[in-house]
């Protein structure tokens, strides 16, 4: 198992996801997602972790809640997934 | 860039966490009080005036005064400075660490410092706070040779501030602007509810099974929020408006739980496009303005034999902790300078406020949890995606209020002093006694001016659908389920009586 650590960022009416040799972006998440498989996908099974970069939202909101979204995306090995 | 990976991430860079420490910070300084040293009693406290009065003979120290018996002999624009000096440097020392723009923030500070005091300081005058009410066989009222006077108790200037406040945020945009940076309403709420942890402190020496039953009842209110408001106001969005999955739920989180924390959370737990949450916490924050201002005055004309009951329900039905904490401050005041007129018993201060902030305090608590077991559900019930997404337990701890912890923690070291050595008893409440009344009663001051200048009704145009289930939400369904629910427990309840 690998583990992969993206930054997630909305800006623009994208999402996008960078770090590690990755550089995506897609107006979807579950587009985003798929194109960090794309990325990631390799021999092995890869756990890329994502963290919410609070800098996307309006710093205005932050007083209320410091914290948006970290989750984590399963990435198959190549030969497995569907 | 902000990201949180580790149980430490934010620690010094969001509000939530320096409202921790600044509040404490404060509060340990008054526990020196304990060695016979007095920190803080340089404080300025307004006083009481009457007009006819001061434009006889204009002085400084006739509208505010140190609040420390050690500081009497200090000036009073002296005390005033002081004051300005120290609240200002601490949070700036925050802002900084925040990575804000410390000069604009030092500016803006300035400015809801000073707009702050004078509506606290006009507030004070008799006119506008003495009630005509005989307690103990003397009547102050008449004593003062009051022909007039709108009765409001210390209710009168968190009115002023709030008035201000959204004058400015109104119909002095421009100016409401450059205040931005320092408008932060939240910060100085959560750091006067780290001071008020004393306040709960003494409560619980005073009437500990009153204390006590207040922390039970706002927790069972919290199931009150999560398992019915939320289902009735997802499946009122879902049905009759026709709103999409994601947006209904960060809806129902933001009216029903704990306002633009709550739509923040969901709208993470399920990954909806930021935009979301940011278009419902503009409505959330207008309305929670528009509940501050009727509820407290409703309650009060309504039901002014119930103080408890009122509290509650208020934390139940205001969302966003700066508007709850200054509904139920209001409440308090208007509660009690109600009750003055109405039986000439006066009740002690505080209680109501608990009431209301308990309450609120469990329904942000649990925010953590919820979004959690809301993840999950999404991915599996609803995105049908489990084993290729997946979240931690660690989205608790970085959804949990941090300033919880430090009104719990000044709390617990309150009680814990009184509780472990009496006899020290009367030096702790002479220096936390000054955290408790002008400070924390600044930072609400504060808080409502803050607040006033970051509401722009004009933003309720083009909402009308968002706007209408709100409101329809608010009237038919949060605001009567938890007043139900608050009588259910609380019927009857009054604060303890002022001694004579």
């Amino acid at each position: 198992m690998t583990a992969v650590k993206l930054v997630l960022e909305f800006e623009r009416e994208r999402w996008r996801a960078r770090g590690d040799g990755v550089d995506v972006a897609h107006r979807e998440l579950r587009g985003l997602e798929a194109l960090i498989e794309a990325s990631v996908a390799g021999e092995r099974h890869v756990e890329v972790e994502l963290a919410f970069d609070m800098a996307s939202l309006p710093r205005w909101l932050h007083q209320y809640h410091a914290h948006y979204c970290n989750y984590t995306l399963h990435v198959p090995p190549r030969g497995v997934r569907a | 860039m902000t990201t949180n990976r580790r149980w430490s991430s934010g620690i010094f860079s969001t509000e939530d966490w320096w409202a921790v420490w600044i509040g404490l910070t404060i509060f340990a300084a008054s526990l020196v009080s304990l060695a016979g040293v007095d920190l803080v009693g340089w404080m300025a406290r307004p006083r009481a005036w009457e007009w006819t009065d001061v434009a006889g003979a204009l002085a400084w120290s006739k509208f505010f005064a140190p609040a420390g018996a050690e500081y009497a002999g200090w000036h009073a624009l002296a005390s005033f400075f002081t004051t300005y000096a120290v609240f200002t440097a601490l949070f700036a020392f925050g802002a900084r660490f925040m990575g804000l723009d410390v000069r604009r923030f030092v500016l803006g500070f300035t400015a809801l410092f000073l707009v702050t005091w004078a509506a606290w300081v006009a507030g004070n005058e008799l006119h506008l706070t003495m009630v005509d009410a005989t307690v103990n066989g003397r009547n102050r009222y008449r004593d003062a040779g009051l022909s007039w006077g709108l009765q409001l108790g210390e209710g009168a200037p968190y009115l002023l501030a709030l008035i201000a406040g959204l004058a400015i945020g109104n119909f002095a945009k421009g100016f409401a602007a450059r205040l931005a940076e320092a408008a932060r309403p939240e910060w100085y709420i959560k750091t006067a509810i780290v001071f008020l942890g004393v306040n709960l402190g003494s409560q619980t020496m005073e009437a500990s099974g009153f204390a006590v039953e207040l922390i039970i009842t706002g927790a069972a209110a919290t199931f009150v929020a999560y398992l019915f408001f939320w289902p009735i106001v997802y499946a009122l969005a879902r049905r009759a408006f026709g709103f999409k999955r994601d947006v209904a739920a960060v809806l129902a989180s933001g009216i029903s739980v704990c306002g633009v924390s709550a739509a923040i959370a969901t709208a993470g737990a399920i990954r909806a496009k930021p935009i979301v949450p940011v278009t419902v916490s503009m409505i959330v924050v207008i309305f929670a303005m528009i509940e501050l201002i009727v509820l407290p005055g409703l309650y009060t004309a309504v039901a002014p034999d119930q103080p408890i009951v009122n509290g509650a329900a208020l934390g139940m039905t205001v969302k966003t902790d700066g508007a709850d904490a200054a509904a139920g401050a209001l409440l308090d005041e208007l509660m009690i300078a109600r009750n003055l007129q109405l039986t000439g018993q006066e009740w002690q201060e505080g209680w109501i406020l608990s009431a209301s902030l308990l309450t609120k305090i469990w329904i942000d608590v649990f925010i953590g949890v919820w979004a959690f077991v809301l993840a999950i559900v999404w991915i599996r019930k609803v995105e049908k995606r489990d084993g290729a997404v997946s979240v931690g337990p660690m989205e608790i701890w970085f959804r949990f209020p941090k300033f919880v912890l430090g009104y719990f923690v000044a709390w617990l070291v309150f009680f814990g002093i009184a509780a472990a050595w009496p006899a020290l008893v009367p030096a702790l409440d002479e220096g936390t006694a000054v955290v408790q009344s002008p400070m924390r009663t600044m930072l609400f001051m504060m808080t409502f001016v803050a607040m006033g200048t970051t509401t722009d009704f004009s933003k309720l145009k083009g909402m009308g659908k968002i706007a209408l289930l709100y409101g329809l939400a608010l009237v038919i369904v949060i605001a009567p389920i938890a007043y139900a629910v608050a009588w259910l427990f609380h019927r009857g309840i009054t604060p303890p009586l002022v001694a004579p």
